[in-house]
Formats: C-alpha cells, structure tokens, sequence
C-alpha cells in the first residue's frame, strides 16, 4: 500500500491541479488551452528528462538554460548566414536543426569531460559555463536581440505551430523524448548504471561498469535533449537574446525532484520527472486564468508547492 | 556499577527477538556475548545501552530497577555503546570529538585549554600516542576505537558496551585494544564486548555468554570453555571440521602469472604465479599492500608490471573480460548498492549478459532464484533492500555476484570478515567447490586461521613486497607472523 | 613586492598631475539584459567613443552591472582607483544605489542621475530623466483614441519596480472614464517568452478581446506571436513601446496590427553622458532636471525615430 502511494503521489497532486484549473476556469480544459500547456512544457519537459538522468547518476548542470540561449543563437546566425546560399526551404531547416544538435552534443560533452576527466565538481563546472553561455549569446547579439530574418519565418514555423493529426510536433517530441527516456531509465544498462553510479560510484567501480563514460554520457544526453528543445524554440518566437532560457536549469531541477527523483542520485523516474514540468507548467497556467491571486505571490505559490512535494517524499520514505 | 538484565523480552511487531535475556556485567569483569549473525546480540546491547526498551522484563543498575528513557539518559548514568561503525565527525580533530555535545565551556566561550589538557590525559590513560588535534579522518582505525573509548570515559563511563571492537583491527591492533581493556578492567569498569572471533574471546574475557536465535543457550567462566565448546554452542551442531579437507587436485598448469608488478605508493616488484585449481593465501599486516597489489592487477588502481605476458589490465572490465575478477573486502561501501534490491545488486556486473536492446527482467529474475538457492541467500522477501540483510547473507551475494560473470581466477579479499561462524563454514565450502570446477581462488585474509586452514599456498607480504612463500607443513602462525612482522629473513622456505 | 610599491609610488607622483591635465568621467549603467537595456548600452558605449574624440581633455570609465550590489562596487572603485570628476549613473535600482553615489557626491565631484531617480532629492547635479507617467499617460491617450466606443483590453505589465509600477498608473489614469476595461493585468517581465505564455492563457480565458496594450516591444513580440498562433482576428491592434526598431519599421511600413508606439528612448543616457561633458569643459549651465518625454510614433513620423545601427 506505501509502495502504491509512493508512486501515485505526483500523479494525485497533477489530478488536484487539474480538477482546481477546472472548477475556476471553464476554459481550462478546451483544446486550445490544453496545447498551449503541453506545448509550452516541451522546452522545460525535453531538457528535465536529460537532467533526470544527470541527476540520478549523482550529478547536476546549472547551465541547461544560458546553454538553450547560445544554442538558439548559433542556429539563428547559422541559418540566416545560408540564407542566401540554401534558400527559404528544408535544406536550411535542416541546417539549422543540425546546428543546434551538434553544439548541444559538445556542449553536453565540455561539462561532461571537465567534470569526469578533469574531476571538477559538477556544480561549479556548471556554474561556469552557465556563466559562458550566457555571456556568448549576449556578446554574438551584441547585447540586444539575434533575430531570425524574416525571410524564412514561415518555413520554419511549423517546427513549433504544425504538427500531425491535430497534436503539435513539441508535444509529438516530448512524448517520444520522454516514452524513450522511460524504458532507457528502467530497462536499458545505461539507466540501471546510471543509478549505480549515482548510488555509490565506488560500488559501480568495483562492479566494472565505466563510471566515467556512464557520467560523461548522461551530460552529451542532456546537451543533445537541450538542442532538440531548442530547435523547436527558436521557431516560436524567432528570436534569441541574454533573457532567453533565463532559469530554465532551475525549473527543470524543480520539475525532477517534484516527480521523486532523489537530488542525491542513485534513483529517478522519468515518467514522474513529465508529471512534474506538467504541475509546475499548470500553475502557471491556472494562476493566469483566474484572478484573484497577486501576480506578485505567482514564485510564492511555486515555492510552497515543491517544497511540499519533497516534505510529502520524505514521508514516504519513512513509512516505507 | 553493576548492569543487570533480567528475564528480559523484546518484539519487534508480532515478531519476538529476545526470549528471557538474564545476564550481569559486574565491575572489573570482562564480559563476552557471543552468538551467530541474527542471535540477538545488537538488541540485547541497544537495551543495555538505552537504544531500545525491553518489552517484558528488567534493567537494573546495582540492582534498582532503571528505565533509560534514551541512549544519552542512559550515557548521564554511565552506561555507554560503543558501536561497531565509528560515530565519529571525520572532519573533527581528536579532541573535538571527545567532547562533542558536552564541550567544556569559561562561561560563553569553549574553555580549550582546559579540553586539551582533558583530552590529553584521556589518551594518556589508554596508553594512546594519537595527538589531540589530529583530524579524525587521518588517524587509523584502532586509533579511532580509542578516541570512542575516550569519549566514553569523558562521560565517566562506568559501563562499557563495545559491539565487535576488533572486527576492522588486525590481530596486533586488536591485542593493543586488549592491553587497555585490562587497564580498564583494572580500573573497576564493567565491560561487555562481542566478537566473532573465539581466540580473543578466550584471550580477554572473563565471562561469556552465548546467544542463539534470541535465548540464551550457555553462561559460563570463559575458562570453563574450550572454542569448540563455544562454536557448537553458538551453531547448534559440531563445527569442529571449520575447513574442509582439500578433495580437488591442484593442476600443474599456472593460470596467472605476475611479474615485478608495482603500484605506486603502495606495492613493489610483486611476482608470483597461480596454478588452476589452486588457493593461494595472501597474509601481512594491514597496510603491507595486500589489498592495492590485487587492486592493481585487475585495473582498480594504476599500475605497471606485467600480467600474463602484457602489461596489467586497464580497467576492471579488461580484468572480467580476461577472467579476472576480484571481490572486494569493504562490502558495504565498494560491493553492493545498499539500498538496491538484489536482483540489481546480483546483475551490475554482469549486466551485458543479460541485455539485448533491453534488460531481460525475467532471466535477471530466473539468475535470482538461482543464486538464492546455490549461495543459500537468506532473505525475508525477494525485494529487500540489501542493506537489511545480514552481513553474512550480503557475501554470500556479492560472492554470487562475482560468479555470475563466471570468471576463472577469483580473487577474495576478507572473504569472512563480521560474519558468523556458520556462514564462514559454507563460504569456505563455496571456496572449496570452486577449485573442484578447476577455477582459481586468491584469499586475502587478516585470520590467520583462514589463511592457513584454507590456503594451498601462502604469499606473505610486507611493506609492499613480498616478504615470503609458504607451502604444506610450512604453512604455520608463527612462520607467517615472522614473515609479516620482517623478524627474519627466510625467502620462499619451501 | 617591489613592483607594487613602485607602482604606488608612480600613482602618487602621476596622478595630481593627471588630474590637471585629463578630467575623467565615470560611467555606471545597468548590463544589457534586456532589449531596451542593450539599446542603453550601445548609446552609451557610442557617446562616449564619439565624445572622447571630441574633447581630449576628458577621459570616460564605462562600467555595466548585472545587479546592484556590483554596480555600488563599480562606482565605489571608479572614486578610490580613478579619481573620477563627474559620475554619470542610472541606478539599477533606488535605494542601494543612493548612499554610494551620495559619497562621490560629496567627494565634491559631478553627479548625473539618468532615468532612474536617487532615494533622496538633492544629491544629483543633472537629472536625466524619462517620463514614465508620461510614458503610460501618451500610451493610454492613444488607446481612447484609437477606441472612441471603448472595449476590452488585456495589459502587460514589466518586471514589478517603481518604473511599471508608475507607467501602469499614468496608462489608468489616461483612460479613465472612456469605456475601455481592462479584463487582465499580469506581468510579462519585458520578456518575449514570459509575455507570449501570459498571452497564452489571456486568450484562452478572454474569448473576445479588442486590444491588447503590451507596454514595451519586447513583450509586444511575444505577445503577437502568440495571437499568431491562436488564428484570433477579434484583436485589432497591440501597443508596444519604447521604439525597438523593428517594431518602429512595421508601424512605418503600415503594419495594421501595429499602428503606434511610445518612445522611452534608450538615447537618454547618450544625452546625459554629453551634457555632462558639457558642464565639465564650459561654463554652460547645465544643471537641473532634464526631462525626456515619452511622444507617440505613428505612421506619420516613424522613420524619424529608426536607428537601424543600434541593436533595439
């Protein structure tokens, strides 16, 4: 019985906020609003399921949110760069897809390599190319906003706005994103190692498995889950400044011990890491569409809720 | 002072543990409470000390009867636990643990000159040589058990209650340790220790009591009782034959052979060979590099040298992969994830084996029911963390684990260390039976007796090198000791 | 150990006679965080390039913080290292800003306050300053303007200071009494992202909306993508502000959905930084308050205020 409660805790706090978007806001549950919330979670969902396994193999990394914004600046000077070459088309799309996945991937792999190889903890690491980043990507819009040229706006639209059979593509993209990183987290060898490593790196030495690369691999996953989240942004609004991604570490950080992934590693869920992007997305949300509540206390409300949502994790434990 | 149990009970749920505990630990006098892994002993100690109360029954002090309301009343009155895992701030120095929580204080302020002085005269009285400022976590372990001793007499512990102080101590560490409980026998302290080692049961205590499945099977003089005595009482059966009788050939064909292999800061120039199906013993003191020269060979640690012919293996995996595989002796820190079930304990070494795209759960579990059944695993349900097994139960898993990955050459570090001696018994067959499956078994050991009552072969070590072979009849303490402690110059006597 | 006494020595032999022959001016401003701030930034990095070429008898020290701790740490080592003959600073923030630039105050050097006034009145030489009532009055007048039957709106608001806080009053006030209701207020952050999730929502509870008044261009961006997104044509028209100049080319260019702006030009602190170059070399009289006022941009007169260099 503990066992059931432990797992449906996350799920009966989103069942909560969702029957109280609900009761105040008849326009809670329509379609359009249902979008907008899946579709916005997806940046924050895609990068919190790389962070659950960062997390879970004992690490951290600040820098997902400045790591966004350089990503989606480089891809912005990338494609209007071949903009004249490429043409308004799929090639350039494709370009600037590529863009994003390959920086991401060595991005991942810079704080990945400083903080195994190096044997740097990953909080500063972290912290230092958070500060990178976010310089960069001030200093390459020369302190203002990268645009996208207004030429290929409407090829690349659809990589946010369109999507199959009604369902947006970032929804399509997270739901992949987080189906996959589920089985890899339960049933693949990277997962169970991820957890050994995050559980005792000492034991998971001894053991043979190679704590380095299970360590280095969870960051060029999340560096690569950051470009996806990012070539689905950049779309949206067609831009990129010093105030994109502002945070975005800490939100995803929040979303994955709301859903019960131990901070300290050695155990994470990535279907309830999902849940969590989703209760912290719906505050949001249902905060906007009612009144009533100082937008002033919006951080207040959040705080409270994932504070309760770890106080109601440690009761279980001890009851379990 | 006197600590009496009397006629004392205690349950944990619908689950009774301790059935008419009666036992006395009188002032002066060394008390043993020996007992296999489950008997009782830790309950019967925590009621003691105040951890626990007693469900039915009584604790008396000089024979009122006393209810500790938690451990520090218990500490207030001078009854104190030392427990078998240091409780010790490693970041601390020496002195700052002794008095943790009861610093002395010059009205706000710490009064330091007068701890240091305190502290200096605590250690003197143990005859103990480690400097008051010392960090903690630089000082070895048998220092660290005097700094708890001397923290227990800071609180003018009148009652000392050590659970089994020598089990992380070498023999003469552990004979250090008993220079000073004579000292605080001497003294009029009531002591009450436990051990899984019958030979300092004989060499310290005056009294022994013997538990099994939570009674109280013999109370006695411990001069009244022979060691056989002792361990027959403790199993419930005669255990006289501890060692099986070496049944399997030893092959003449060498499986390993090391040559001049060095492990920086550690161990130098060591060379030996292993035959198939042989057991070779690895004895010295702790610290002589027993454990980093095994470390090195099999990738754990860098190191140079040669390992059949090439240069010593990388990583552990090239080590598995070369049929090498080592068990650690810290089990509890570098073996197995504690707070795993032991489906995932058993596989992580052997996860490749049993993943295509996937981890195949069903032949993880189907390996499960396997090692429970050959390893004899004892545990309450399949999905037991294994930090709740017993420490004889969770070697008897990594011991499966190891053999999951079906290596040909085992090397065991402490295979029996804290582990009853009916567990011991079946690791020893286990041992056994590999060699007869013509695999070959390393053992390092701290126990003399397993080193010789095991061993085909024994390679002593000492200050990182390899002090001495011993082979057959040679095979004896006193060789091995002199080997160890560099008291004579003998190289490969056989 | 040698070299550093040295240099002291140095310091303290060159520096009365640095002082004689090259006034130096300090600069503090906010780091480019956000689109108006980066268009700050590039005015003021520009003024004093093109200053510095025009009187070389001054010598200017541009720091930029990213908050106000480390501004107060800027201004404090400009006075102690380099002996600065005016500041020119716009506070990131009031209060912790106003003890440090008093000190420099009465060091007995110049001070300009730009846009943001100090705690206390007094203390500036030069007040540089913007409208932000006026900035929230011009914007509301445009509203009753443009809705002479009134209707629904939604408003915007920025990161909560005393700067939105006054704009949002000065907007009020302006269309009081004209029909026009705001249905939802919440704060956008003078941020794309933040403005288009609010706006998100805002049409997901608001079915019919006539205008939205999005108070900067930043948020104006957000929220026209998000109006975009939705296929809503009820909307008529968004206002922005502050004249970023892409928003400035489509209302020059006819842009239906943007048909105005409200300038709060980031070139205030370039005007500062040159009136107090002013008052250091002559004897013009440049002390007071200067305040810049906030004009609307329409159609008409939109290409006057597009400075396609500068980065907002």
């Amino acid at each position: 019985m503990t066992l059931d409660l432990k797992v449906l805790g996350p799920i009966l706090a989103l069942i909560v906020l969702i029957a109280v978007g609900a009761s105040l806001n008849e326009n809670f549950l329509s379609a359009g609003n249902i979008t907008n919330v899946l579709s916005r979670s997806a940046f924050i969902g895609i990068i919190a399921v790389g962070m659950t396994f960062v997390i879970t193999a004992g690490g951290l990394d600040l820098s997902v949110g400045s790591m966004a914004a350089f990503i989606a600046g480089l891809m912005i000077l990338v494609m209007n760069g071949l903009l004249d070459t490429l043409g308004p088309g799929l090639p350039l799309v494709l370009a600037g897809m590529v863009t994003a996945l390959v920086v991401g991937t060595l991005a991942g792999a810079v704080n990945g390599f400083l903080i195994t190889t190096m044997r740097i903890e990953a909080f500063i690491v972290t912290l230092g190319t958070m500060g990178i980043y976010r310089s960069l990507v001030t200093w390459l819009a020369d302190g203002g906003t990268l645009s996208l040229d207004f030429g290929m706006r409407t090829v690349i639209r659809p990589l946010y706005y369109g999507g199959i059979l009604g369902i947006a593509w970032p929804i399509i993209v997270f739901a992949l994103v987080a189906v996959i990183g589920e089985v890899v987290m339960r049933r693949a060898a990277f997962g169970r190692h991820a957890a050994a490593v995050g559980s005792n790196d000492q034991v998971a030495r001894y053991s043979s498995v190679n704590v380095n690369r299970v360590r280095l691999l969870t960051y060029v996953f999340l560096g690569i889950l950051v470009g996806i989240a990012t070539i689905m942004y950049v779309p949206r609004l067609g831009s990129a400044s010093s105030s994109t991604g502002v945070l975005w570490e800490l939100e995803a950080i929040a979303a994955v011990i709301i859903g019960g992934t131990m901070l300290k590693g050695g155990f994470g869920r990535v279907w309830s890491t999902v849940i969590g992007v989703l209760i912290l997305s719906l505050i949001d949300n249902i905060l906007n569409l009612t009144d009533g509540v100082s937008p002033y206390l919006n951080g207040a409300i959040q705080g409270v809720i994932i504070i309760l949502a770890v106080i109601l994790q440690r009761e279980r434990k001890a009851e379990g | 002072m006197k600590l009496t149990l009397h006629q004392v009970d205690r349950s944990f749920g619908a689950v009774q543990v301790l059935h008419g505990i009666s036992l006395e630990l009188r002032p002066g006098e060394v008390h043993a409470l020996i007992g296999e892994n489950g008997a009782g002993k830790s309950t019967t100690m925590k009621i003691m000390s105040g951890y626990l109360s007693p469900s039915a029954g009584e604790v008396r002090l000089d024979d009122a009867p006393v209810a500790f309301a938690s451990s520090q009343a218990a500490e207030a009155q001078g009854v104190v636990l030392i427990h078998q895992e240091f409780n010790l701030a490693e970041q601390l120095t020496v002195e700052q643990n002794i008095f943790l929580g009861h610093e002395l204080k010059h009205g706000m302020f710490l009064d330091k000159r007068a701890m240091a002085e305190r502290a200096k005269s605590l250690l003197n009285r143990l005859n103990c040589s480690v400097p008051p400022g010392a960090r903690v976590r630089d000082i070895s372990n048998p220092d660290k058990q005097m700094v708890e001793i001397a923290k227990a007499l800071s609180r003018n512990a009148r009652v000392l209650i050590m659970d089994e102080p020598t089990a992380v101590l070498t023999e003469r560490e552990a004979e250090v340790l008993f220079q000073q409980v004579d000292r605080l026998r001497a003294e009029g302290v009531a002591i009450l220790f436990t051990s899984h080692k019958l030979d300092e049961v004989k060499r310290i205590s005056d009294r022994v009591t013997i538990m099994r499945d939570g009674h109280v099977v013999a109370q006695a003089a411990t001069a009244e009782m022979t060691e056989d005595d002792m361990a027959t009482a403790m199993v419930g059966r005669d255990v006289s034959s501890l060692y099986p009788a070496r049944t399997a050939p030893v092959a003449d064909d060498t499986v390993l052979s090391v040559r001049d292999l060095t492990v920086p800061g550690h161990a130098q120039g060591i060379t030996f060979d292993l035959k198939r199906g042989e057991i070779l013993g690895v004895a010295g003191l702790i610290g002589s590099g027993r454990t980093e020269t095994m470390e090195g060979l099999v990738g754990l640690r860098r190191a140079t040298g040669m390992v059949n012919g090439r240069a010593p293996y990388p990583a552990p995996r090239a080590a598995l992969d070369a049929g090498i595989a080592y068990l650690t002796e810290d089990r509890k820190e570098r073996g197995l994830l504690l707070t795993k079930g032991m489906r995932e304990n058993l596989t992580l070494q052997s996860l490749a084996d049993f993943t295509g795209l996937l981890i195949d759960e069903t032949a993880e579990d189907q390996a499960l029911t396997q090692a429970i059944s050959d390893f004899d695993i004892r545990a309450p349900h399949r999905a037991v963390a294994v930090g709740n097994l017993s420490g004889g139960n969770q070697q008897k898993l990594l011991l499966a684990k190891t053999m999951l990955a079906q290596p040909e050459i085992v090397i065991i570090d402490e295979p029996t260390r804290g582990i009853d001696i009916g567990t011991k018994q079946q690791i020893y067959e286990f041992i056994h039976a590999l060699t007869a499956q013509g695999k070959s078994v390393i053992v390092i050991s701290s126990e003399m007796q397993e080193v010789i009552g095991l061993a085909d072969r024994v390679l002593v070590m000492r200050s990182g090198g390899v002090a001495g072979e011993l082979t057959g009849t040679d095979i004896t303490e006193d060789k091995i000791v002199r080997l160890a402690m560099g008291l004579d110059g003998i190289k490969g006597a056989a | 150990m040698k070299h550093i006494a040295l240099a002291t020595l140095m310091a303290a032999t060159a520096l009365p006679a640095l002082a004689e022959d090259v006034k130096v001016i300090g600069v503090s401003i906010p780091a480019a965080t956000h689109g108006w701030a980066g268009g700050m930034n590039f005015h003021a990095q520009e003024a004093v390039n093109r200053l510095e070429d025009v009187y070389p008898g001054l010598d200017f020290v541009l720091a930029t913080a990213s908050d106000p701790s480390k501004q107060v740490n800027d201004i404090e080592d400009m006075l102690a290292t380099r002996n600065i003959s005016a500041l020119v600073v716009l506070p990131f923030e009031s209060e912790p800003l106003t003890g440090p630039v008093a000190a420099v105050a009465d060091s007995g050097a110049w001070v300009t306050v730009v846009d943001r006034g100090l705690a206390q009145e007094g203390i500036e030489d030069l007040y540089v300053a913007g409208d932000n009532p006026g900035f929230g009055r011009v914007s509301g007048e445009y509203m009753v303007e443009a809705m002479p039957d009134g209707g629904k709106i939604v408003a915007l608001r920025g990161i909560p200071t005393t700067i939105d806080n006054e704009r949002v009053e000065g907007f009020q006030a302006a269309i009081e009494g004209s029909g026009i209701e705001i249905v939802g207020m919440e704060h956008g952050n003078w941020n794309r992202d933040d403005s288009f999730t609010v706006m998100q929502d805002f049409l997901s509870k608001h079915p019919q909306l006539d205008a939205v008044w999005a108070s900067d261009d930043d948020m104006a961006i957000g929220v026209l993508a998000a109006i975009e997104a939705a296929g809503r044509d009820d909307i008529q028209f968004v206002l922005g502000g502050a004249g970023m100049k892409e928003m400035i080319k489509r209302t020059a260019d006819g842009d239906a959905m943007i048909p105005a702006n409200v300038t709060y030009p980031p070139s205030m602190i370039a005007t500062a930084i040159e009136m107090t170059a002013v008052g250091m070399t002559s004897t013009a009289p440049v002390a007071g308050t200067f305040t810049i006022g906030s004009v609307l941009v329409t159609q008409d007169n939109a290409m006057d205020f597009y400075y396609p260099d500068s980065p907002f």
